[in-house]
C-alpha cells in the first residue's frame, strides 16, 4: 500500500518538472499557435548558462538563475525572429517545422561547443530533505515546485489583469483582430517568447541541479514530454499544462509500477494518443467544440510544380542505372543504394505529406517495421528476401494503417503529433516485444539479398535491385496521382470540409494514402534489413522521421521526383563529405530552416 | 408560383424542429423546413439569425440536438455529409469553398465523386483495395465513364459562357472571387443534385456579376431544379422565390410567399426599422455564425 | 570536435587537425609515393549522438599513443595516422564507413565500432574485404564469430559477468540481488550472463529491472525493486545513468551495497555522482593505481596532456593504437600481413593487459582478467577484501 502512495508522490515530482516545460509551450501555443518544438533545446541551453554561471564564474544561485532566465529571454526573441515572424502568411505547419530545424542547430551547436559529455551541475542549496511515506522530498523538489506553482500564478494574474497580458490574450484569439485595435503584435509575440523562453531555461537549470547532470542532448526527450504535457492539458491552457503534466508524471510513475522502468515512455505516449483519441481539446474543454482548421493546404506556396521533360527523366534515370559501370568505388554505389532505400521512405511520406496533406512526423517507424518484419520472416522461418520483402511491404502498409487510423478525425498540429507519438510508440513496443523483436538485442545474421536463388552480394547488384525497385514503385505512384485518386486525395489536403460535402470519406482515403505508402516504405524497411544484416529499435528513429521530412520539402511534398531528389541530396551528398559528419545535423536544421523560410515549395514544388 | 402542395411524395427536405445549442445560446431553435420537388425556398434573416448554423444541420456538417430531417422520405438526421452527398444534396459555402490548388476541372470532376462507378465503396477493406486497383489498372467500362464526366464537365462549363471554359486548367486559387463560387456551383451541378443547397450565392459579388449569377439560378429553376437559398440581398429574393423562410435569433418569424413576408411586421421589426424591406440593396456583413 | 574558447591547447588542435585534413586531402589526389608517407588506421565511432562522450575518450587515447609512436620515429620510418569516421554506433552508419574504409587502399586496418551491435552489422564487409576489423570494445558473444577477420581485445561478457558475479557473490556476500541494467543488447547480453552466474554461485536474482538510455529518473524503479526486498544492488550501466542511480538510491534512503559493472569505472562516475557513490564497488581490468610502468606511464602522461584521470575508454583506445603500430611494425603494412600478425602477436605492452596474446579461437585475449574495485573518498580504490552485506 505505501508503495502506491510513494509511487504517487514520485509521479507527482516528476510531473512537476514537465511543469515547467509545457507552462511555456503552452503560453507559446497560446498566443501564437505554434508548436515550439525547440523548447527543449532552449531548456538545455538554460542549463548550460547555469553551469557556466555557477562553475566557470562562480556566481552565487539567485545571480545564476537571472542570468539563465535573461539569456533564454533573449534566445527566445531570436526564436521568434526567425521562426515565427517571417513565416506568419505562411501555414501554421510551417513554425513547426522551423522550430525543429532551430533545435537541431542548437542542440549540434551545443554539442560542438560544450562536447557530449553530461557534466554535474552543483546545487548551492541545502541539503535537507522531507520524507513522506516511503519518499523523500528534497528542498530542491520544492524550489521546483514553488517555482512551477508561482510562474502559473504570475502568468495568471498577468494575463487576467495586465494590459499586456490582454493583449496577448487578444492576439492569441484574433491576430488581425488585435492589430486593428492597435496592439503591437510583433511586441506580443516577442514578450511571450521571452517569458515562455525564460521559464524554459530556467527549469533546465532546475532540473540540471536536480539531476546533477547536463548534457547537449537533453533537449529533445524534454520537448516530447512537454508537448504530451501540452496537449494533455489541452494545447494553450497554461493551468491545464500543469494539471496534464502531473497527470502525465502519474500515469509514468503507474506505468513503472505496473511494468517496469522501461515501459515509461510507452505510458507517456499511448497517454498522448488516447487524449487525441478521445479528448482532444485537452482535460478540460467539452467535447463538441468544432475542431480547428486545417493545417496545411495552404503551405504549398502558390506556385506551379516544376515540369520536367519525360525525355530528362528517362535520361536521368538512364544514367542512374549506368553509373556503376562509372564508378570503380563499391563506397559510392554503396552510398547511393542508401539513397534509393530512403527514396522509398520519401515517396512514402511525400504521398501522405504531400499529396494528402497528413504531415506526419513518425514515419520512420515504417521502415522499422517493414525491416523487422522481413527480417523476422526470413530469420525464423527461412523464407528467402524475394518472399519477405513484398510481404514485410503489405505488413507495413496493413500496421501502420491500422495504428494511425484513429488519428484521421484530428487535423491541424493534432496530427503531427499523433504521428509523433504513434513512431516513437512503435519504436517503443518493438524495444519491450522481446518474445518477437528480441527486444534491445536486435536481429543479426539477417541473411543477405537473394533473387530466386541469386544472390546478390555484389555492391553493384544490389545497387540495380533496390533502384529498379524504387522506379517501379515511383511509377505506380505517380499512376495514382494522375488517377481519380490523386485528385480526391488533393481534395482532402486542399479543404476536407468541402471534399465531405462531395461524397469524399475522408478516412477512406486517408487509409488508401497511408497504405500504399505504407507498402513503399515497408519494402524500403525489409531492403535495408538484408542490407545491413542487423538491426534494432533504434536503426529508424525519430531523427529519420524528421530527416524524411526534410528530404520531402526539399524536394516539393506531393512530388514523386523531388522526393528522390531530397532523399539523394540529404543522404548520399553528406556521404561524401563525411568531413563534415560532426556538422550534419547542423546543416540539416539550417537546410529545413532555410527552405521552410525562403522556398517551402521546395525544388520541384508539386500540388 | 407553386402551391404548397400536400403530397409527401414530392417534398424533398422535410425538417422539423431541428435545434441546435451551442452553450447556453440556441443558434437554431426548433426550425420546420419543408421544401417541395421543383421549390425554391429562401432562407432569410439579419445576421446571427442562424441561416449557416442551419444549413451546416442539414448538410451533415453538424448534427441537431434535437429535432428530425427527413429527406426524400428517409430520416438523416445527423448523417455525415458524404452520406448525403449520395443521396443528391449539393451545397455551396458561405465563403466559397473551392479546391485552391486543383485546377478548375478536377474542381468540378470531385463534384461527381458520389455518384461514379469508381469510387463505389464496395465492401469495408477490399473496397478500397480495389478501388487503387481500378485506379492503377483501370477497365474498359471505367475509362467510359471518365470520358463521359469529362464530357459532361465541359459542358458544364459552358454555361458559364467564356467564364471558365478558357481556365479549365487554371489553379483554382488562380481566379477571381467570382469566378471562383461559379466554379463552386459547377461543381454542385456535376454531382446532379435533387436540391442544390446555395449559402449566399452572391456575397462579395458587385451587381453585374449578381445580375449573371441571378440569371443562372433562374435557368436552373426552369430546368426543375429544386433550391434552397440563403441570400441578403433581397431583391434577388424576391425574384428567386417561391416561398420565404425568415429567422430571427434561431427561430422563425415568418413562412410564406415573397409579397406576404415583405410586408410582414415581425420581420420588418427584425430588419431594424426598415419600412420598406428590400428597398435597400443587402449590406456586405463581417463573419457571421 | 570539442572547442572550448578558454582551451587554447584544443582550439589548436582543432585548427592542426583541420589543417591535417586539407593536406591529407590534397595528399590524396596527389599520385606521387613518398618513402614516409603514413600509415592509416580507420576509425568507426560515436563522435556525435548518445555516445559522443566515449568517442571523445577514443579520440584521447589515440592521440596521447600517436605522440609516443611518432615521437619515436613513426612505424618503420612512417607516421601513424587514424581516419575517424563519424557512425553514431549506428549500424546503418557503419556499413557505410566499412565500404568506404574496404575500398580505401591505403587503410591497414580499422578500429572500432563503439557498439556490438554497429560492429556486426559491418562485420560482413570487412570480413569479405579481407580488413581487419578490430573491436576492441565490442564484449558481444558473438562478435568475433563474424570471422577470422574480427578481433577484439575486450573481455567478452562471457568471461567479464561470471568475474563481476564472482567478486559480488563470494567476495561481498550478496544474496538476494537486485539487477538493473540498460536495455541494450549489451545491457541485456550482460544481465543475462550475470544472472545465471549469479545462481550458480547461490545466490538470488530477487527483482530485475531495464532502463532506457535516455531515463533519468529512478525513484519509481527503485520503489519498484524495493518491494522485493534485496540485501544489495548491481548495476549493468555505463558512468552517466550508473551515477544517476546511485545518487537517487541513496536520496531515497537505499543503504543496501550497490556494485556496477566495470564500463562505470571514470573519473565521471565520480563527477556525477558526488559523495553518493562512495562505497559503491565495481571492478576493472584498467586501474591507475597499478604500480606496472606500462599504467603508470600511460596515466601520467594522459594527466598532464588532459588534466584530468583517464578511464577505460581511454586506455583501451590507446592500447588499441598501440597494438596497431606493433602489428604493422613486425609483420608489414598490407592488410594480409596485419591479419596473420593478429594471430601470431605476443608480448605487447597494454596498459590492460600487461603483455598479452590472442586466443586464436576466440580471437579474444587469452586469460585476462579483473581488478576488485570500491570507491573511497571520492576516489576509486582496490577492494579490502571485507564483506559487504549488513542486515537492512
Amino acid at each position: 500500500m505505501t508503495a502506491w502512495f510513494d509511487y504517487t508522490i514520485n509521479g507527482l515530482i516528476v510531473g512537476n518538472i514537465y511543469a515547467l516545460l509545457a507552462v511555456g509551450l503552452a503560453l507559446i501555443f497560446g498566443v501564437s499557435h505554434l508548436i515550439n518544438f525547440a523548447h527543449g533545446s532552449v531548456y538545455m541551453v538554460g542549463g548550460f548558462i547555469g553551469w557556466l554561471c555557477l562553475t566557470r564564474l562562480g556566481l552565487p544561485l539567485p545571480v545564476a538563475l537571472l542570468a539563465t532566465v535573461v539569456g533564454c529571454a533573449l534566445l527566445g526573441i531570436v526564436i521568434e525572429r526567425i521562426g515565427l515572424r517571417p513565416l506568419q502568411g505562411a501555414a501554421r505547419i510551417a513554425p513547426l517545422l522551423a522550430t525543429i530545424g532551430i533545435s537541431f542547430v542548437l542542440d549540434q551547436l551545443a554539442q560542438i561547443v560544450f562536447g557530449p559529455d553530461p557534466r554535474p551541475v552543483p546545487s548551492p542549496l541545502p541539503q535537507w530533505t522531507l520524507s513522506i511515506g516511503g519518499a523523500a522530498l528534497g528542498s530542491l523538489d520544492l524550489l521546483i515546485a514553488a517555482i512551477g506553482v508561482g510562474a502559473a500564478a504570475v502568468l495568471y494574474v498577468f494575463l487576467r489583469f495586465t494590459r499586456l497580458g490582454w493583449a496577448v490574450r487578444a492576439t492569441a484569439q484574433d491576430r488581425d483582430a488585435a492589430q486593428q485595435m492597435g496592439v503591437n503584435v510583433n511586441a506580443v509575440n516577442q514578450a511571450v517568447f521571452a517569458i515562455a523562453c525564460g521559464l524554459g531555461g530556467l527549469s533546465g537549470l532546475l532540473v540540471g541541479m536536480y539531476y546533477n547532470s547536463i548534457d547537449p542532448a537533453m533537449g529533445f526527450q524534454a520537448t516530447l514530454k512537454g508537448v504530451v504535457a501540452l496537449l494533455v492539458g489541452g494545447l494553450g491552457n497554461v493551468p491545464g499544462a500543469i494539471a496534464g503534466s502531473l497527470l502525465l508524471g502519474l500515469v509514468e510513475s503507474y506505468g513503472v509500477a505496473l511494468f517496469g522502468t522501461s515501459y515509461r515512455d510507452l505510458f507517456a505516449f499511448v497517454l498522448l494518443l488516447a487524449f487525441l483519441v478521445w479528448r482532444p481539446n485537452g482535460l478540460f474543454s467539452s467535447n463538441r467544440r468544432l475542431p480547428p482548421e486545417p493545417l496545411t493546404g495552404t503551405f504549398l506556396s502558390n506556385r506551379r510544380a516544376v515540369r520536367i521533360p519525360r525525355r530528362v527523366i528517362v535520361a536521368v534515370v538512364a544514367l542512374a542505372f549506368a553509373l556503376p559501370f562509372a564508378t570503380p568505388s563499391s563506397y559510392v554505389v554503396q552510398t547511393l543504394t542508401n539513397g534509393w532505400i530512403y527514396g522509398l521512405l520519401a515517396l512514402s511520406l511525400t504521398l501522405v505529406a504531400g499529396t494528402v496533406g497528413q504531415i506526419s512526423l513518425g514515419h520512420a517507424a515504417l521502415l522499422l517495421i517493414g525491416a523487422y518484419a522481413s527480417a523476422l520472416l526470413s530469420v525464423n522461418l527461412g523464407w528467402p528476401p524475394a518472399l519477405t520483402i513484398p510481404l514485410a511491404g503489405l505488413i507495413t502498409a496493413a500496421i501502420g494503417t491500422l495504428l494511425v487510423y484513429p488519428s484521421f478525425r484530428l487535423r491541424g498540429h493534432y496530427v503531427s503529433i499523433a504521428t509523433l507519438g504513434i513512431g516513437e510508440i512503435i519504436g517503443l513496443v518493438v524495444l519491450n516485444w522481446d518474445s518477437l523483436t528480441r527486444g534491445p538485442v536486435g536481429i543479426t545474421g539477417i541473411p543477405p539479398l537473394t533473387l530466386f536463388g541469386w544472390q546478390l552480394t555484389g555492391a553493384r547488384s544490389v545497387y540495380w535491385f533496390t533502384l529498379a525497385v524504387l522506379v517501379l514503385l515511383a511509377l505506380l505512384q505517380v499512376r495514382l496521382l494522375r488517377s481519380h485518386l490523386g485528385r480526391t486525395w488533393r481534395a482532402i489536403r486542399e479543404d476536407d470540409v468541402a471534399a465531405r460535402a462531395y461524397g469524399i470519406r475522408p478516412n477512406r482515403y486517408k487509409a488508401i494514402a497511408f497504405a500504399c505508402g505504407g507498402l513503399a516504405a515497408g519494402i524500403g524497411g525489409g531492403i535495408a534489413a538484408h542490407l545491413y544484416s542487423y538491426i534494432n529499435y533504434q536503426t529508424f528513429d525519430s531523427q529519420v522521421s524528421i530527416l524524411a521530412l526534410t528530404m520531402v520539402i526539399l524536394g516539393g511534398l506531393g512530388s514523386v521526383i523531388g522526393a528522390v531528389a531530397g532523399a539523394i541530396a540529404l543522404i548520399s551528398l553528406p556521404e561524401l563529405f563525411r568531413f563534415a559528419a560532426d556538422y550534419r545535423m547542423l546543416i540539416y536544421g539550417v537546410i529545413l530552416l532555410l527552405l521552410v523560410r525562403f522556398r517551402p515549395q521546395g525544388l520541384f514544388g508539386a500540388v | 408560383m407553386s402551391s404548397t402542395s400536400t403530397n409527401t411524395a414530392d417534398i424533398l427536405f422535410d425538417v422539423r424542429r431541428v435545434t441546435r445549442r451551442f452553450g447556453g445560446l440556441v443558434a437554431v431553435d426548433e426550425v420546420n423546413v419543408s421544401v417541395a420537388r421543383g421549390e425554391c425556398v429562401s432562407v432569410i434573416g439579419p445576421n446571427g439569425a442562424g441561416k449557416s448554423t442551419l444549413f451546416n444541420l442539414l448538410t451533415g456538417i453538424d448534427t441537431p440536438d434535437a429535432g428530425e430531417v427527413r429527406f426524400g422520405g428517409e430520416d438523416v438526421t445527423g448523417m455525415a455529409p458524404e452520406l448525403l452527398a449520395a443521396r443528391g444534396i449539393a451545397r455551396t459555402f458561405q465563403h466559397g469553398r473551392v479546391f485552391g490548388n486543383l485546377s478548375v476541372l478536377d474542381n468540378v470532376l470531385i463534384g461527381a465523386h458520389a455518384r461514379l462507378a469508381t469510387t463505389r465503396r464496395g465492401w469495408p477493406v477490399v473496397g478500397a483495395f480495389a478501388e487503387v486497383v481500378r485506379a492503377l489498372v483501370g477497365s474498359a467500362a471505367m475509362r467510359r465513364e471518365d470520358a463521359e464526366l469529362r464530357e459532361e464537365v465541359t459542358a458544364l462549363l459552358a454555361r458559364f459562357g467564356t467564364r471558365l471554359t478558357p481556365r479549365i486548367d487554371e489553379p483554382a486559387h488562380s481566379l477571381s472571387y467570382a469566378n471562383r463560387r461559379r466554379v463552386e456551383i459547377a461543381r454542385a451541378l456535376a454531382l446532379r443534385p435533387r436540391i442544390l443547397l446555395l449559402d449566399e450565392p452572391t456575397a462579395g459579388m458587385n451587381e453585374s456579376e449578381t445580375a449573371e449569377m441571378l440569371e443562372l439560378i433562374l435557368g436552373l429553376k426552369r430546368e426543375g431544379l429544386t433550391i434552397l437559398l440563403i441570400e441578403h440581398k433581397l431583391d434577388l429574393v424576391m425574384r428567386l422565390s417561391d416561398r420565404v423562410l425568415v429567422l430571427d435569433d434561431g427561430r422563425k418569424i415568418a413562412q410564406g410567399l415573397p409579397d406576404e413576408v415583405r410586408n410582414d411586421p415581425a420581420v420588418i421589426e427584425a430588419y431594424l426599422g426598415h419600412r420598406q424591406v428590400g428597398a435597400q440593396a443587402g449590406r456586405s456583413e463581417t463573419a457571421a455564425a | 570536435m570539442s572547442i572550448l574558447w578558454t582551451n587554447k591547447r584544443g582550439a589548436a588542435c582543432t585548427l592542426l587537425q583541420l589543417a591535417g585534413a586539407l593536406t591529407i586531402a590534397i595528399g590524396a589526389a596527389m599520385p606521387v609515393a613518398n618513402a614516409a608517407d603514413p600509415y592509416w588506421v580507420g576509425v568507426t565511432g560515436p563522435l556525435s549522438g548518445q555516445d559522443a562522450q566515449y568517442g571523445e575518450q577514443w579520440k584521447r587515447g589515440f592521440d596521447l599513443a600517436l605522440e609516443q609512436i611518432n615521437g619515436n620515429g613513426g612505424v618503420n620510418g612512417h607516421p601513424l595516422a587514424y581516419d575517424f569516421e563519424d557512425s553514431r554506433s549506428d549500424p546503418r552508419q557503419a556499413v557505410a564507413i566499412a565500404q568506404k574504409f574496404v575500398g580505401d587502399k591505403r587503410i591497414l586496418l580499422e578500429l572500432g565500432d563503439l557498439s556490438s551491435g554497429a560492429s556486426m552489422a559491418a562485420s560482413p564487409v570487412y570480413q569479405r574485404a579481407g580488413l581487419v576489423q578490430f573491436g576492441f570494445t565490442n564484449s558481444h558473444p558473438d562478435f568475433t564469430k563474424g570471422g577470422d577477420y574480427m578481433w577484439s581485445t575486450a573481455i567478452s561478457q562471457a568471461e567479464e559477468q561470471p568475474m563481476l558475479a564472482h567478486y559480488v557473490t563470494k567476495g561481498l556476500g550478496f544474496k538476494k540481488i537486485a539487477v538493473l541494467y540498460l536495455n541494450t543488447d549489451w545491457g541485456r547480453t550482460s544481465k543475462d550472463i550475470f544472472a545465471k552466474a549469479a545462481l550458480a554461485n547461490g545466490a538470488q536474482v530477487v527483482a530485475v529491472e531495464a532502463y532506457q538510455p535516455n531515463e533519468k529518473d529512478f525513484r519509481a524503479t527503485l520503489t519498484r525493486v524495493r518491494s522485493e526486498e534485496p540485501d544489495s544492488m548491481v548495476l549493468i550501466s555505463y558512468y552517466s545513468d550508473g551515477a544517476q542511480i546511485v545518487r537517487q538510491a541513496r536520496a531515497a534512503g537505499v543503504r543496501t551495497p550497490i556494485a556496477a559493472v566495470g564500463s562505470v569505472y571514470s573519473p565521471k562516475f565520480l563527477d556525477l555522482g558526488g559523495a553518493a557513490v562512495n562505497g559503491v564497488y565495481t571492478e576493472s581490468n584498467f586501474f591507475p593505481g597499478d604500480p606496472r610502468p606500462e599504467v603508470q606511464s600511460f596515466v601520467q602522461r594522459y594527466r598532464a596532456k588532459y588534466g584530468a584521470e583517464p578511464d577505460t575508454f581511454a586506455a583501451r583506445a590507446y592500447d588499441a593504437m598501440i597494438l596497431a603500430s606493433e602489428v604493422i611494425r613486425r609483420y608489414g603494412a598490407d592488410r594480409t600481413a596485419v591479419h596473420d600478425g593478429f594471430s601470431k602477436i605476443s608480448d605487447v605492452p597494454s596498459v590492460i593487459f600487461g603483455k598479452f596474446k590472442f586466443d586464436p579461437q576466440t580471437r579474444r585475449v587469452a586469460g585476462a582478467k579483473n581488478l576488485d574495485l570500491v570507491v573511497k573518498d571520492g576516489k576509486f580504490a582496490l577492494w579490502d577484501g571485507a564483506s559487504a552485506v549488513h542486515a537492512q
